[in-house]
């Protein structure tokens, strides 16, 4: 129990001790000194012995208080300095002045911090030496598997992923969030995963792989969990060299919903065409055939098979006409396309003529998303510019995506004539140059379900247009449905498995997945009507922030947000008008903390705010929560300046102005200032989840107490 | 439209002999004069010799195309009364877009209903007749 008992406490205790010694030494003193003298010396021994142990015991605790200003708080203060110093902030300044009267103990402390400062500064030289190399690596393979037309997933064989690349954010984006560390079936449906990854390790344990084609490789086509889009690819077990055994696998893939609905589609067509048209032929080829060669048919007889007859040409007719309309509704053939913006595409051909003697191209209007496959439509237009100059001479075009009643076009358009549509059809018989295989101009219009013309436009000007397909997404400037670009991508330090490390609670602080999380809201009194109008997450896993990986939503309070509270946070009712209320986006907090440990600054206030709309949005968060108001006050007990802000200038933390006061921001700031406090929290002897708890709820009771007071 | 009161002359292009005679018989039925051409270029000597009020025309020609045809025409002022409905086996939008910018003033793909052929050709050959007075 002693050792729990903090140093001043210690000192102070020593001198209450001596305190209480004095009465007792003064009293038996002089009870020996009345027992030896013969009047009555009691009154005035008991009155000097009285006044003496008063004078002592005050002498006392005025030396015990300048004990503890000049040596018990120094000491503290001092120690505190060095452990965030080595555990936290290599930058943070010892408080050299409140250890003045600890005599060579401030200046040696000075002096053997700078030399550590030194020293790591010099080990911190040598390993950023020895990692940029590296790092120069890191960076290319980044930029490999962020530029990949393929998705990539590497997960553990607990199915936690520990690698992602941009594509496969974009193609798992709308199944749920994929995230570093989280199970990949939160995004995928299960069984394709467990069945293909049972028959690769049932391949390497047997050792037949060695002799597979595939080796350790098998086909996989899974969809998301809601079955919207199916997906093809590969998965490929990874086996570690040294311990001979899987550790890993990689997923490969591809999104295929469209191709695979096409096919669909296609084969159903080509099913009914076949089923459908039979009947009606059937009978118009027995009545075409009984007209022709019956020479003795009654008259009523002969008029009936003619009806017959144009009755089941209709028939036929009709049918045909409804599976065209069909057909060219499948919105994409089977030809590689992807939506494409017309400014890229336009630039690139424009470019092209950058050093044509006399050619001059300018790209004009609004950009587009179209969808095409841009290397043969940037082909085939330099074919047809070329074609123009050559017949026309006229040296100066404007190239643009434009947008008429029913579709988008591609448009050439120049001074002077349009084009003889015999000299165009020529044109677009030829091979195109530079496109895959041999095609020619019609066959790229053809997989583009388009054609070409050339027409008169006002001002003595003429173009050439070619229809193109609407994008199969919808763009607009900022896609709130689109994925985030992503800093971190990767985590191969999560590959031991997680699942084997026990009980939350027991685990070490820095090996548990957090979510830190910051509200914005309309005032400070959730009971009385304020809400929330902005929230706000960033995950920790492995020890590093992810901020790629951040929740960030505002929320439609449905209500004004007053004047005084906009000016902390920026937030005005322009900027919550048409965003999603709160019953919509605290599921998808919900769904975006899932079993993380959550952190906040002064947890309680945000937490007061989502229990409040516990009823409205049936969320109710059960994660264990810590409090870096708390956990502050517990490695900084010297000090009682605990607001975020005073936190994170000890550590050297930044808080960029434009940020803070945001919700993304100060959970971003939070964050950072938890990860120091780990640190310290350690060095202080608390490293599991279950200890940082109880430390802060001990705290918490004290507090209690003291307001009691 | 059985009554003879204005002989108005319909072009019935189409390189396939069957539709050719099946049009000619239909629109002589309902009382035009109907001349025949069994390819583009066909198609074009006979509207410059004699303008015809409406054109039926093919797509899919030898020599020259029903889109050739009808930028030949729009290009020659002097024949700015005849109307042109592009008879097609090319369903696409695109197609009857691409028919229209060319010159074209209806469409209608194969296989048609003679009916709708036969509505079509009255109401432009109406309006060639208000244009032309």
């Amino acid at each position: 129990m002693h050792e729990r008992w903090s140093l001043r406490a210690r000192f102070a205790m020593f001198f209450a001790l001596i305190a209480a010694a004095v009465p007792l030494v003064i009293g038996i003193a002089l009870w020996l000194a009345a027992t030896r003298m013969e009047d009555n010396p009691v009154p005035p021994l008991v009155l000097f012995g009285g006044a003496a142990s008063f004078a002592l015991i005050g002498i006392i605790a005025w030396v015990a208080q300048l004990f503890d200003t000049h040596v018990a708080r120094p000491i503290v203060t001092v120690s505190r300095d060095l452990q965030t110093l080595m555990h936290a902030n290599p930058e943070h300044e010892i408080h050299e002045n409140e250890a003045r009267y600890l005599g060579v103990l401030g200046p040696t402390v000075r002096q053997a911090s700078e030399a550590m400062r030194q020293l790591r500064s010099d080990i911190d030289a040598k390993v950023e030496e020895a990692t940029r190399s590296l790092e120069r690596q890191r960076q290319r393979l980044e930029t490999v598997l962020r530029d990949l037309n393929e998705g990539v997933v590497v997960c553990n064989l607990d199915h936690q992923v520990l690698l992602y690349n941009q594509r496969a954010l974009q193609a798992l984006y709308f199944g749920g969030d994929l995230g570093l560390g989280r199970s990949i079936f939160t995004v995928v449906n299960r069984p394709p995963f467990l069945n293909t990854l049972e028959r690769l390790r049932n391949r390497f344990t047997s050792g037949r792989y060695k002799n597979h084609p595939d080796h350790l490789m098998a086909p996989i086509v899974f969809a998301t969990p809601d079955g919207r889009y199916v997906l093809q690819g590969k998965m490929s077990l990874i086996v570690d060299e040294r311990e001979k055994e899987p550790q890993s696998y990689t997923l490969t893939f591809s999104d295929a919903t469209k191709q695979i609905a096409s096919l669909a589609t296609r084969d159903r067509l080509l099913h009914d065409a076949l089923e459908e048209f039979r009947r009606p032929l059937a009978n118009l080829r027995a009545t075409a055939e009984l007209l022709n060669q019956s020479s003795k048919m009654p008259e009523d007889t002969r008029k009936e098979f003619a009806r017959i007859t144009a009755e089941e040409s209709k028939e036929l007719s009709n049918r045909l006409t409804s599976l065209t309309e069909d057909y060219h509704s499948i919105a994409t053939s089977l030809w590689p396309m992807s939506d494409v913006n017309s400014a890229n595409l336009l630039s690139c051909l424009a470019r092209r003529y950058r050093d044509h003697p006399v050619l001059r191209c300018d790209v004009s209007g609004e950009p587009r998303y179209l969808h095409c496959d841009s290397n043969t439509i940037i082909e085939l237009m330099d074919r047809l510019i070329r074609g123009i100059l050559e017949e026309s001479g006229a040296q100066t075009y404007t190239l643009e995506a434009s947008k008429g009643d029913k579709r988008r076009y591609l448009d050439i358009t120049w001074s002077g004539d349009p084009i003889p549509a015999s000299t165009l059809d020529s044109w677009l018989n030829e091979q195109i140059e530079n496109g895959a295989g041999n095609m020619t101009g019609y066959d790229v219009l053809e997989h583009h379900r388009s054609d070409a013309w050339s027409e008169r436009v006002e001002d003595g000007r003429s173009r050439l247009r070619i229809p193109m397909p609407d994008p199969v997404t919808e763009h607009t400037k900022q896609q709130s449905g689109a994925p985030p670009i992503r800093l971190e991508f990767y985590d191969f330090d999560l590959l031991p498995r997680l699942g084997d490390s026990g009980d939350l609670a027991t685990r070490r602080l820095r090996d548990l997945t957090y979510v830190v999380f910051d509200t914005e809201t309309t005032g400070l009194e959730p009971s009385n009507g304020d809400e929330m109008i902005s929230i706000a997450g960033v995950r920790i896993v492995n020890g590093r922030v992810l901020t790629g990986e951040s929740f960030d939503k505002l929320i439609d309070p449905g209500r004004t947000i007053p004047k005084a509270s906009t000016l902390v946070h920026g937030i005005s009712d322009e900027m919550v008008a048409g965003q999603p209320p709160v019953q919509d986006v605290l599921p998808r907090f919900r769904d975006y903390i899932g079993e993380s440990v959550l952190v906040a600054h002064n947890a309680a206030f945000d937490l007061r705010f989502i229990e409040l709309k516990e009823k409205q949005t049936g969320v109710k968060l059960d994660n264990p929560v810590l409090d870096t108001v708390l956990l502050s006050a517990i490695v900084h007990d010297h000090t009682d300046q605990h607001t975020l802000d005073a936190v994170a200038e000890r550590f050297s933390i930044e808080i960029p102005e434009e940020t803070r006061h945001t919700a993304l921001g100060d959970s971003l700031a939070t964050a950072h200032v938890f990860l120091k406090m780990v640190d310290l929290l350690e060095a202080n002897g608390i490293t599991t989840l279950a200890e940082a708890l109880a430390a802060s709820e001990k705290l918490v009771q004290i507090r209690r107490r003291q307001a009691e007071y | 439209m059985n009554e003879r009161a204005d002989r108005k002359t319909v072009l019935v292009v189409d390189d396939e002999s069957n539709i050719r005679m099946a049009l000619q018989f239909l629109m002589e039925e309902q009382g035009y004069a109907v001349r025949c051409a069994s390819d583009g270029e066909e198609a074009v000597e006979e509207i410059k010799k004699s303008p015809p009020d409406v054109v039926l025309l093919d797509v899919k020609m030898p020599k020259r195309s029903g889109y050739e045809v009808c930028q030949a025409v729009r290009s020659d002022p002097n024949l700015d009364q005849v109307r042109i409905l592009v008879l097609s086996a090319l369903c696409q939008h695109v197609a009857i877009e691409k028919a229209t910018a060319m010159g074209a003033d209806g469409y209608l793909t194969k296989p048609f209903s003679t009916a709708d052929v036969v509505e079509k050709v009255r109401s432009l050959a109406a309006w060639s007749q208000q244009h032309h007075a």
